[in-house]
């Protein structure tokens, strides 16, 4: 297992969710770099640290061995984040719907649904090497 | 995350502080939790004046507070939600679950109501 990497815009952490201040510390401080207000900061963040705690726990299933990366970009008025795993993804149609009257009083299954409710665009791809969820939100 | 408590007329004050994401300090307020039940002390208000955000581990952590509480006889109160976090309670659709007050006085006289 080795310590979190940095390689310019992105990190790169064992699977293993003490490292989720990492991740969070480096990305809050590129965003405030780019100047972007502290709210969309949250905003971001609060998806980050849902897409890590996925590609930890269920993409990597917590093998520190496996990696996670993420990498912060600026394009335009976006900034577009990507969160790496080597794992095999998952179907956004089989997560149950946590609006749900059975599903409400759950104190899991909320991650996706709140990373879909505060950014613009997410999409994930899935390969044989592993899964990449970009994520974008506009910052003007 | 960091966590600290106090009582005030018998109502136990829980003060999480920072970013409530998951990690190794996910379950310290649930454990605290489990504390002041086995000493029969179920009146709890946390106190989120001092969390930047908290993601859905966070609400995780509050809803299983709550419902922890409540098949104990007790109760779980809010006081001082942020901006952002009644955002996603509003989203999640939690809002209408927890009582939630301006101030901790206001949420600690509500047990006497």
């Amino acid at each position: 297992m080795h310590e979190p990497i940095i390689k310019g815009n992105m990190i790169s952490i064992p699977s293993s969710l003490e490292y989720l201040t990492n991740i969070d510390d480096f990305i809050e401080g590129i965003l405030r770099g780019f100047e972007v207000e502290e709210s969309t900061i949250a905003d971001i963040a609060i998806s980050v640290s849902e897409l890590v705690n996925n590609s930890v726990s269920h993409g990597n299933k917590s093998d520190d061995g496996k990696t996670v990366s993420v990498s912060i970009a600026k394009k335009g008025n976006d900034i577009e984040i990507k969160i790496e795993d080597q794992g095999q993804g998952f179907d956004p149609r089989a997560i149950s719907n946590p609006l749900d009257e059975e599903n409400l009083l759950k104190d899991t299954g909320r991650g996706i649904f709140i990373v879909n409710a505060l950014m613009d665009k997410v999409d994930v791809q899935t390969t044989k090497d592993g899964t990449i969820t970009t994520i974008t939100k506009s910052i003007v | 995350m960091k966590l600290t408590d106090r009582e005030e007329n018998g109502v136990i004050i829980l003060e999480p502080n920072g970013k409530i994401m998951g990690g190794p300090d996910a379950s310290l307020l649930h454990d605290k939790l489990y504390e002041f039940i086995d000493q029969d002390k179920k009146k709890v208000v946390v106190d989120l004046s001092g969390v930047d955000w908290m993601n859905s581990t966070g609400l995780g952590i509050l809803i299983s507070s709550y419902t922890t509480l409540r098949n104990n006889g007790g109760k779980l109160k809010l006081a001082n939600v942020t901006e952002k976090i009644r955002s996603l309670l509003v989203i999640t659709k939690l809002e209408p679950v927890f009582e939630s007050y301006d101030t901790i006085a206001d949420a600690v006289k509500s047990f006497d109501e």
